[in-house]
């Protein structure tokens, strides 16, 4: 059973009640908000563990409703919900402060996984600074920030300097999609941003080095056009 | 010039009679007033003869030289009479009269001649400035003709009014129109579409009538025929610039129609893209629904089943509602190219490897002859190009049959092949098979589709500059080919950075 109180903001009626009932069920408790705006009050005046946001919504639309909580809360998880496939609206939730981003139409349980997820990393980033001085392990690979070590099924991975570094930073976020732009400038500087191609030369090579099969890849995977996620929970 | 121009003013013949007998009957009153004042005051014969030259001259200023002439002839017969000595007689008593009576009537004729040339060098300027002005009407009623209606009515209205003619009657070979606008029949407007047929420029002073044709450039576009005192010159002009109205009313013609086709286009992709996401709230709203239901986990075998149908249903939905998505944009052109440098074997692999477990045991054979030249191509729009001729080659071929795929690269362009065992394609239909919604006539009945997936690759080729084609024979199976042009060499950035 879940648990938690979710912020549904969709100025389709059916939509928010589809999502209403069927969050509530499996153990959420629901508010719903057509509007931008309405939206922005609720959330001044009560607690949520989590925001459902339409981007495309008449009056404010979804990216500034989302930029506008982001102002308020740094903290709340909010996920952005798009019809549109388009990366550039997927960058743009991304860049305006959303966790993750969902296209409709979803199944249920990759919604709720993702829901499940953006509020866990709201709960680490919340307590002590310790995501970055902690070991951090999916599955089989494990990532040790202060040794600057990797190892995978309990052996050594040698990795590069830039290497170590995009993989922890996909790792801090396991299970977010982190835009391409955002990888680069973390991990060569603020100056990169465009340069989609070393980053597909380096997943390259880390996939070589992390996955049993680089060309299906379990752990380090491709949001298209938007940017890398590494694997959050490995199904296996 | 000046002789065309008289031979446009004639008057009818009986007219031009009484009216010459008139002016000659009213000089010679003129002339018998002064000739009895003349006498009655008894004037020397040089005073006469001046006051007679001043009458011939009038008469050749007013009406023409042959009045001028004939009164002159009077005159001097007056002269004669009941001036120089014997009076009341025609007999010259004395020679030296006789040099007076020719020298006057050789300057009486001169003097006329002249007058009346300069009259008539006056009335034709006159003329053609009439002219010329009334073509600088026509030419600006043309500017501001009504461009959106057909320009025959118009013009054939102008010209009647500014030239004051009889009829005029045009045909507009591009309309296959006839406008008129006078008194004439409807057999006699058709003098037009003759003169188009025929091809002539004809003048019939007869029936007072001119023909022209109108072209624009070289080409015959139309034809006037115009009933009244028109000079073949000013119908020569006329024709020319009932050319300019053709033409401006044919481009503008031209401009609507390609501004109102880009219209459609936008209107096509704008509907077309509301009708998508149109469906894809219902569609995220039933998926929610049925994956929900799932979820729960408090359904029966059956109910899970039936869940699975809706949520399996509605997910096949949003697929064909995407794609539909898809070639709108890419035929609407909207679609940018997210162009990259792709190397294109690297790329056949990674689909092939993907789409194993899809191609339910299909054996894909790959032959790479590629130098690894990248190529400058969007990459998803190019794996779906692949991945749409890999399913096709799976889902018409025989379970288990392999797939061939093939790379090849030449100077200029990549080709890329995929080849399945498939049954034959028949030959009408291998260039419709990439037009959206066109099945082949075997495929409708035997194989599930929707005719879209065909021609968003094409679509997808064509933004890349590329073609698409397909090869079928019985014995060598069906092949769909792909060709792209390579990417100039130089282009792609150092990769390792560190």
């Amino acid at each position: 059973m879940e648990s938690g109180v979710i912020l549904v903001v969709d100025d389709e009626m059916s939509i928010r009640r589809a999502l209403h009932t069927t969050l509530q069920k499996l153990g959420f408790k629901v508010v719903e908000a057509a509007r931008g705006e309405e939206a922005l009050s609720l959330v001044r005046t009560n607690p949520f563990d989590a925001v459902l946001l339409d981007i495309n919504m008449p009056g404010m639309n979804g990216i500034d409703t989302c930029k506008n909580i982001r102002r308020l809360f740094s903290r709340i998880p909010i996920l952005m919900l798009t019809v549109r496939d388009s990366e550039d609206d997927k960058v743009e939730a991304l860049d305006a402060g959303a966790d993750d981003y969902i296209t409709k139409p979803f199944q249920l349980r990759e919604l709720t996984a993702r829901i499940r997820a953006a509020m866990r990393w709201t709960k680490a980033a919340a307590g002590p600074q310790e995501e970055t001085a902690s070991v951090l392990r999916v599955g089989d690979i494990e990532l040790d920030p202060v040794r600057r070590t990797v190892k995978k099924a309990s052996r050594s991975v040698h990795l590069t300097p830039k290497e170590f570094e995009l993989t922890h930073q996909l790792m801090i976020y396991a299970g977010r999609p982190i835009p391409h732009s955002r990888l680069l400038n973390s991990v060569w500087g603020p100056e990169y941003g465009g340069e989609l191609e070393y980053l597909r030369t380096f997943m390259h090579q880390l996939r070589r080095k992390l996955e049993d099969d680089p060309a299906n890849p379990q752990y380090l995977l491709t949001d298209a056009h938007v940017g890398y996620r590494f694997v959050e929970k490995l199904d296996r | 010039m000046t002789s065309r121009l008289t031979m446009a003013i004639p008057l009818t013949e009986k007219r031009s009679w009484m009216l010459l007998l008139m002016q000659c009957a009213i000089s010679c009153v003129g002339l018998a007033a002064l000739t009895s004042l003349a006498f009655w005051l008894r004037f020397p014969i040089a005073t006469v003869g001046f006051i007679y030259l001043l009458v011939v001259v009038v008469a050749a200023l007013n009406y023409g030289i042959w009045q001028a002439t004939f009164i002159s002839l009077v005159a001097v017969s007056c002269l004669n009479y009941f001036f120089i000595p014997p009076v009341f007689s025609f007999v010259v008593a004395d020679n030296r009269d006789w040099i007076a009576i020719v020298s006057f009537q050789v300057c009486a004729l001169i003097v006329s001649r002249l007058s009346s040339r300069e009259q008539k060098i006056a009335r034709d300027a006159n003329y053609q400035r009439i002219q010329m002005k009334k073509l600088y009407e026509l030419s600006r009623g043309i500017l501001l003709f009504d461009l959106p209606s057909p320009p025959g009515p118009q013009l054939a209205q102008l010209i009647r009014r500014t030239f004051s003619v009889d009829d005029v009657a045009i045909f507009d070979a591009g309309l296959a129109r006839l406008d008129h606008e006078g008194t004439w029949t409807a057999d006699e407007q058709q003098i037009a579409r003759q003169a188009f047929l025929t091809d002539r420029n004809e003048d019939d002073t007869d029936i007072r009538t001119a023909q022209r044709v109108v072209r624009v450039g070289s080409t015959a576009v139309a034809a006037i025929a115009i009933r009244g005192e028109v000079d073949p010159l000013i119908a020569n002009a006329i024709a020319s610039l009932a050319a300019i109205a053709f033409e401006r009313s044919r481009s503008f013609e031209k401009e609507a129609r390609a501004e109102s086709a880009k219209q459609a286009e936008q209107l096509r992709g704008a509907v077309l893209d509301a009708l998508a996401h149109a469906f894809k709230t219902p569609l995220t709203v039933i998926c929610t629904a049925s994956s929900g239901l799932q979820e729960m986990g408090t359904l029966d075998q059956t109910e899970v089943e039936l869940a699975d149908l809706i949520n399996q249903e509605a997910v096949n939905l949003n697929q064909l509602c995407t794609r539909l998505l898809q070639t709108a944009k890419l035929e609407a052109s909207t679609v940018t190219l997210r162009a990259e440098p792709v190397i294109l074997s690297k790329l056949v692999k990674e689909v092939v490897t993907q789409l194993e477990p899809a191609l339910k045991g299909h054996p894909v054979e790959l032959s790479i002859q590629e130098r690894d030249t990248p190529l400058q191509g969007d990459r998803e729009l190019l794996m779906m190009i692949l991945t749409q001729y890999l399913d096709n080659a799976a889902k018409y071929s025989a379970p288990e049959a392999p797939i061939n795929v093939a790379v090849r690269e030449s100077d200029s362009e990549l080709l890329l092949s995929v080849c399945n065992r498939g049954p034959l394609i028949q030959m009408q239909d291998r260039e419709r098979v990439f037009e959206r919604f066109y099945r082949g006539a075997d495929a409708r009945e035997r194989i599930a589709g929707t005719g879209v997936g065909l021609s968003i690759v094409k679509k997808a080729a064509e933004a890349h500059q590329g073609h698409v084609w397909v090869v079928s024979g019985e014995e060598e199976g069906t092949t769909f080919f792909l060709s792209m042009p390579k990417l100039k060499v130089g282009g792609n950035k150092p990769w390792n950075l560190e």
